[in-house]
């Protein structure tokens, strides 16, 4: 083993509250920029997979639902009830101007009884005007979805013999989609005719007694619209909003723009945060070395007097400094991956915003960042304070104090 | 070996009526020689600290020159020159210098392990901690050494590599009247070996030992 590496061991070795307390610096830096780096990406594509899944430019729902059921709600938490849009409201959108596509989409919760094998939130997509769900489906399932299937979302556990059971009915589950971190994550999907089953059935059922009377052959829950170009998305939403009663439309540029705002809130105080933990640990880290260097001032001129270059004691030092980063940098991320869990969930439930956690490529870049920064700037606070003090000269460090 | 000082002088800044510096060591010429004891005595605060530090290659003279056997220690670089300390010196510098992280065996071995493997140069560790007394502290750190020990020890790390040049700011400082016959009948042995010694010291059981004496008196060397 290298002079220095040995050094180096021995230092640590004899000194190790020094050693242990510049681990614990050290391991802070690591755990913050993982957990910065962690959380600012985990957020980041929950907003993409929510800006990719919205898919229209106008959501149209029951104003009745106010503040439940509607789409924004769906996508962030999953949860509605079931409100319905009346079939006059529907019949007066054919004569709004602007509008190149629209499909009507029907939701169903489910309950939590023997009834149903799960609690989810159910969407009825019409295959044949639909041009949100099928894109999306398309690229996540082979084959086509018949009546009576159905196809989860990411968070909803596969059932082992591939049926999910709604309202004493057993639908068969043709595939699984891939996770958006948004609130659909725990959705069903599935065609019209197969909701509309599911929803007479559910009529029939003690739990969803408030179904008797709805026109489930007609009624959906909500409107989505693309809108023609050359047209304006928030004008033909105000057009709706004046014209058709019942209804409350809402650009989907403007409910983006609601989770955005929250995602630019959260991820600046969450930069913020680290950058403030690192500002100090980095002060921290300089202050403590330098006074550390400045104590072994003496043993650095004893090394010099046995023959040590400059250069030997330098390297002895950032031995030192890489090995005791290595350390705390290395329980930091241990740390940081056992935290990841609880704090994600925290986060996402704490400020309602979409989450969906990097895959492990990012994770592992992740990590590598986190212990190999603080390893750099603890190595570099060791070397520029020993050159502070190898820049003197030997003569003048051996009569401090002797 | 030989080691010779030309001319060589060092100030050091320091305010006073007229001018903001002084020297430490005047302008001087000193020639160390092989098997020689060369011993310099003088007042506290006279300079010869200053004096052989430049002569270890420890501190750049603000004058002249240092050659060790024609070679100017200050013209080569730290690398070469820590080397040279490493080979050719052996330092025992004023005060107390024990690395506390490591045990008195491995403070005496650092010249060696420094540049390469101690192994093999164990016996002759120990022969020198025995010459001197303090064998059994062999194992021990030496935060736990006394002043006396720890002198002893920077002794023997000072002889390790068998030096050419051995230079002591009073090895014999905090050493009773018996082993300071220790250290000096070592240092004396070397002399005969070859090297040549230089010794600044105030103590009077030094002096029988010494071929030639120096006095020092604010930067200027005598010859007594
Ligand atoms: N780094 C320094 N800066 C200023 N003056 C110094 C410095 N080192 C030593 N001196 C002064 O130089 C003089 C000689 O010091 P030194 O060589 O240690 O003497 P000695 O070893 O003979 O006691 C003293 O007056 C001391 O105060
Ligand atoms: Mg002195």
């Amino acid at each position: 083993m290298r002079f220095s590496v040995r050094i180096a061991c021995k230092n640590i070795r004899r000194r190790p509250v020094r050693a242990a307390l510049m681990c614990i610096i050290v391991l802070f830096l690591s755990f913050t920029a993982f957990m910065g780096g962690y959380l600012i990406i985990s957020l980041q594509n929950g907003l993409d997979g929510y800006r990719a899944r919205l898919g229209a430019d106008i959501v149209v729902v029951p104003s009745s639902a106010q503040g439940h059921g509607t789409v924004d709600n769906v996508l962030l938490h999953g949860i509605t009830g079931n409100y319905y849009i009346p079939q006059d409201s529907l019949e007066k959108l054919d004569g709004i101007e602007g509008i190149e596509k629209k499909t009507g989409q029907f939701y169903l919760t489910s309950a939590k009884a023997s009834c149903c094998s799960v609690r989810v939130q159910i969407i009825g997509f019409d295959p044949e005007t639909d041009f949100t769900v099928l894109p999306w489906i398309s690229s996540s399932i082979t084959g086509t979805l018949g009546d009576g299937d159905i196809i989860i979302g990411a968070d909803i556990a596969y059932p082992a013999d591939d049926c999910l059971r709604f309202y004493g009915e057993s639908y068969r589950v043709a595939g699984q989609l891939e996770k958006t971190g948004t609130g659909l994550d725990n959705a069903v999907f599935t065609n019209r005719r197969t909701i509309r089953k599911m929803a007479e059935s559910a009529a029939g059922s003690i739990e969803r007694g408030s179904l008797r009377g709805v026109d489930t052959e007609n009624a959906v829950s909500c409107v989505l619209i693309r809108v023609k170009d050359g047209y304006d998305s928030s004008e033909v939403a105000d057009d709706i909003n004046i014209h058709v009663s019942k209804v409350r439309a809402t650009p989907s540029a403007s409910m983006i723009g609601s989770v955005a705002d929250g995602f630019g809130s959260v991820s600046v105080f969450i930069s913020a945060a680290a950058a403030g933990i690192w500002l100090i640990a980095v002060v921290i880290m300089i202050a403590v070395f330098a006074l550390m260097m400045n104590e072994r001032r003496k043993e650095f001129a004893v090394l010099r007097v046995a023959g040590a270059s400059g250069k030997m004691i330098v390297s002895a030092v950032s031995w030192e400094a890489a090995l005791i980063g290595a350390a705390g940098s290395l329980i930091g991320l241990a740390v940081s991956l056992l935290l990841t869990a609880p704090l994600s969930e925290s986060i996402r439930n704490h400020f309602s915003l979409p989450f969906m956690q990097p895959d492990i490529g990012v994770v592992v870049m992740l990590s590598a960042g986190a212990v190999i920064m603080p390893i750099i700037v603890g190595v570099a606070a060791a070397v520029l304070s020993a050159l502070r003090i190898t820049k003197n000269e030997t003569g003048l460090l051996l009569r401090e104090d002797a | 070996m030989k080691l010779r000082a030309e001319n060589v002088g060092r100030m050091y800044f320091r305010s006073s009526k007229n001018t903001n510096f002084f020297y430490a060591v005047e302008s001087l010429d000193l020639e160390l020689e092989e098997g020689k004891i060369t011993v310099i005595t003088g007042r506290s605060g006279s300079g010869k600290t200053t004096l052989i530090n430049m002569l270890c290659g420890l501190l750049t003279p603000s004058c002249g020159r240092v050659l060790l056997d024609d070679k100017d220690l200050y013209a080569s670089g730290d690398r070469e020159r820590s080397l040279l300390r490493n080979r050719s010196f052996g330092i025992i510098p004023q005060g107390q210098t024990g690395l506390q992280c490591l045990t008195a065996a491995e403070n005496v071995l650092l010249p060696v392990s420094m540049y390469g493997s101690s192994k093999g140069k164990e016996d002759k560790a120990r022969i020198l901690l025995e010459k001197l007394g303090i064998d059994d502290l062999w194992d021990v750190y030496s935060n736990e050494l006394s002043g006396g020990e720890l002198r002893r020890m920077s002794v023997a790390r000072a002889l390790i590599n068998d030096p050419g040049i051995i230079i002591a700011d009073e090895p014999t400082g905090d050493l009773d009247a018996d082993t300071t016959v220790l250290v000096m009948e070592l240092l004396k042995e070397r002399a005969r070996n070859g090297a040549a010694v230089l010794i600044v010291t105030h103590d009077k059981d030094v002096m029988p030992y010494a071929d030639t004496v120096y006095t020092m008196e604010k930067g200027v060397l005598k010859k007594a």
